[in-house]
């Protein structure tokens, strides 16, 4: 019997490497969109990062106010002259932000009397809140710095001035701050082994009832198991194939930005990359199966593609409602196929430990509702409503 | 040796197939005859075992099919009213598959693929994909398929719908040497001619039941005239009366 599955799993990889639209969708869907997504999402992050990364102010009139620039000069600041056009800069986005220090400025800090700088910014700019928010606070470092020596002046304390002394500590660590962007990698990690496995569970069953070949090849003295599952293993290799040559699209895109000093926004390497496949394998044992079972009832290739993309948006549709529903991490979850691999893949990212049951009981939940798909499929072929409903 | 008694089937409240019975012997040519609808599809196709019978029993070679269905198909090649091919694979390819869940071994099948284009004179088609064949070619290719086990019965379902006079003429050719290997050949036709001039036994099936069956000359006298065109037509009925007889 394992070698009719054999001859049937080779005839259906021949038959679908022969296939453009498999070839075609391997290229597209996994070598091109997924890193080149990545690549975009990284090009932005890293925007963001260097921006903010070195102490830069831009001031207008800076020589009105030798005491602010003094101290930014201290904090190792770099000030940086505004051309005088600044007001359009900052609309059209070239610029994040301006100080902009009037002529009375220093008379006015001197004498106690209301001095004011003003800072341009354009907050619809999401790019440019870092390098806002850093002026800001410089500014209000150097108001306070201005108020504790004021007050040692007069002989009060300081600390009365400051009740509260808040203390920013990001919990985040930089993997952490990745895994929140790369939230990504799991969607395609979850949804390449759909692209992957559709052509050829499609191919296989509704294929061969338009063709016209089922009835022929159900004529042969083999069991319809032994097709039912030679055309499953051929869909999940199909589909693992186009899942593990997206991720490691990931990697290699993740190899070249860490060159770039982004190894923090791009924790994907090896040891993530395997334990991703490892994830995927079963899922993709699933989805195969499933797409298979709904194809059979298809008269035509076109009738079940429209039923297998319903799966594909079901599919897709659990990632999104984890992201906006917020929902936490609970152990029934691994217990929920797509879920299970969800909330597995997104703790490798975080770099939190994978516990036996989060990889374990998806796994074996997905591997158990494949056989049993395969077998509802077995069955559905020896249905002569399914042989024989061609019309 | 095919034999089939009070063979019924029954789809939903349609009887297609009602009360068929008839034997086709070993070293012979048994044409199943009947106008459109008549019931020889399905009755070929609870031959083949893909339709359970709601009544009766087919049996090949001594071999009861309802309850060996694997074993009667390992002792059939069938024809079917489907006869898809896989575009993407060669001709060698499309009968290779079926040799090997067959399981066929790798130099036995070379060579009945060989025997078999040389029988149906497809040899210079064998390693092109079939996506660009003509009707006739792919019909050829069906039939080299179903038959690369070499098979004691052959069932052919309607083989020469839609061919032209050469391919027809050399699937005759075929049939007749066949016949000579001493296999025993059951084929289904509405074509009064196809069946004359190739069958040593006709079963003529109406409204799902056998009205007639013998030699052509047996047949000839049962209707009462010389003429077997119109012996086909007193024994099928009126055509209205066709229509009713079910659409399988």
């Amino acid at each position: 019997m394992i070698g009719r599955v054999l001859t049937v799993f080779l005839k259906e990889i021949r038959d679908a490497l022969r296939d453009r639209r498999t070839a075609l969708m391997v290229l597209v869907a996994s070598v091109v969109t997924g890193p080149l997504t990545l690549v975009l999402v990284a090009q932005f992050v890293s925007g963001l990062e260097e921006r903010a990364a070195t102490l830069k102010v831009r001031m207008s009139g800076a020589e009105h106010a030798p005491a602010l620039v003094n101290f930014l000069r201290r904090a190792d600041v770099e000030i940086e002259k505004a051309p005088a056009d600044y007001a359009a800069r900052v609309k059209d986005g070239s610029l994040d932000a301006v100080v902009v220090v009037p002529r009375d400025f220093h008379e006015r800090w001197l004498a106690h009397d209301d001095a004011r700088v003003e800072l341009v910014y354009d907050d619809s700019r999401t790019e440019s809140s870092p390098a806002i928010r850093q002026t800001e606070r410089l500014l209000a470092a150097f108001n306070r710095e201005t108020a504790y020596l004021r007050l040692m002046a007069r002989g009060v304390s300081p600390s009365l001035n400051e009740s509260v002394k808040v203390e920013r500590i990001n919990a985040a660590t930089p993997r952490q701050k990745g895994a929140v962007l790369l939230f990504l990698i799991p969607m395609f990690a979850i949804l390449a082994p759909l692209l992957g496995g559709m052509t050829l569970a499609i191919d296989a069953t509704a294929g061969e009832r338009e063709r016209g070949s089922l009835e022929p090849l159900l004529a042969n003295p083999v069991p319809t198991a032994v097709f039912a599952v030679g055309k499953w293993l051929a869909a999940w290799t199909s589909a693992t194939v186009v899942a593990a040559v997206t991720l490691a699209g990931f990697l290699a895109a993740a190899v070249l930005y860490a060159e770039r000093k982004l190894p923090a926004l791009l924790q994907f390497g090896v040891p993530e990359f395997t334990r991703f496949v490892a994830i995927v394998v079963p899922l993709a044992a699933l989805t195969s199966a499933a797409q298979m079972l709904i194809s059979t009832y298809g008269r035509s290739y076109r009738e079940a593609q429209t039923y297998v993309s319903y799966l594909a948006t079901a599919v897709s549709f659990i990632p999104l409602v984890v992201m906006f529903s917020g929902a936490r991490e609970a152990a029934w979850q691994s217990f929920v196929p797509v879920l299970g691999q969800l909330m597995a893949l997104q703790r490798v990212l975080r770099g939190d430990g994978l516990s036996s049951s989060d990889a374990f009981v998806p796994a074996a939940v997905a591997l158990t509702l494949a056989v049993a798909a395969v077998a509802a499929v077995a069955r559905l072929l020896r249905d002569e409503r399914i042989v024989f409903g061609r019309s | 040796m095919i034999e089939v008694a009070s063979l019924a089937k029954r789809f939903g409240s349609v009887d297609a197939v009602r009360r068929v019975s008839f034997t086709a012997a070993d070293g012979r040519v048994t044409g199943l005859l009947g106008p459109n609808g008549a019931g020889k599809t399905t009755t070929l196709r609870m031959i083949s075992t893909l339709l359970a019978p709601t009544a009766g029993v087919v049996s090949v070679d001594g071999i009861d099919a309802g309850r060996e269905p694997l074993a009667v198909r390992a002792r059939v090649g069938a024809l079917s009213d489907a006869r898809g091919l896989y575009a993407r694979l060669t001709a060698r390819e499309n009968i290779a598959y079926y040799g090997e869940l067959r399981g066929m071994a790798r130099p036995r099948l070379a060579e009945s693929i060989g025997r078999l284009a040389s029988l149906l004179e497809f040899e210079s088609l064998l390693d092109r994909r079939t996506e660009g064949f003509s009707q006739g070619e792919r019909m050829k290719v069906a039939i080299a398929r179903a038959l690369v086990h070499d098979p004691p019965n052959v069932i052919l379902d309607e083989p020469t719908n839609g061919l032209d006079v050469m391919t027809t003429r050399s699937l005759r050719e075929a049939v007749r040497r066949l016949r000579e290997a001493g296999k025993c050949v059951l084929f289904s036709s509405h074509v009064m001619q196809e069946v004359a001039a190739l069958c040593d036994e006709i079963v003529i099936v109406a409204h799902g039941v056998v009205s007639a069956a013998g030699t052509p000359a047996a047949i000839r006298e049962a209707a009462g005239c010389e003429d077997l065109e119109e012996a086909f037509v007193r024994l099928t009925g009126p055509a209205d009366a066709v229509a009713q007889g079910g659409s399988r």
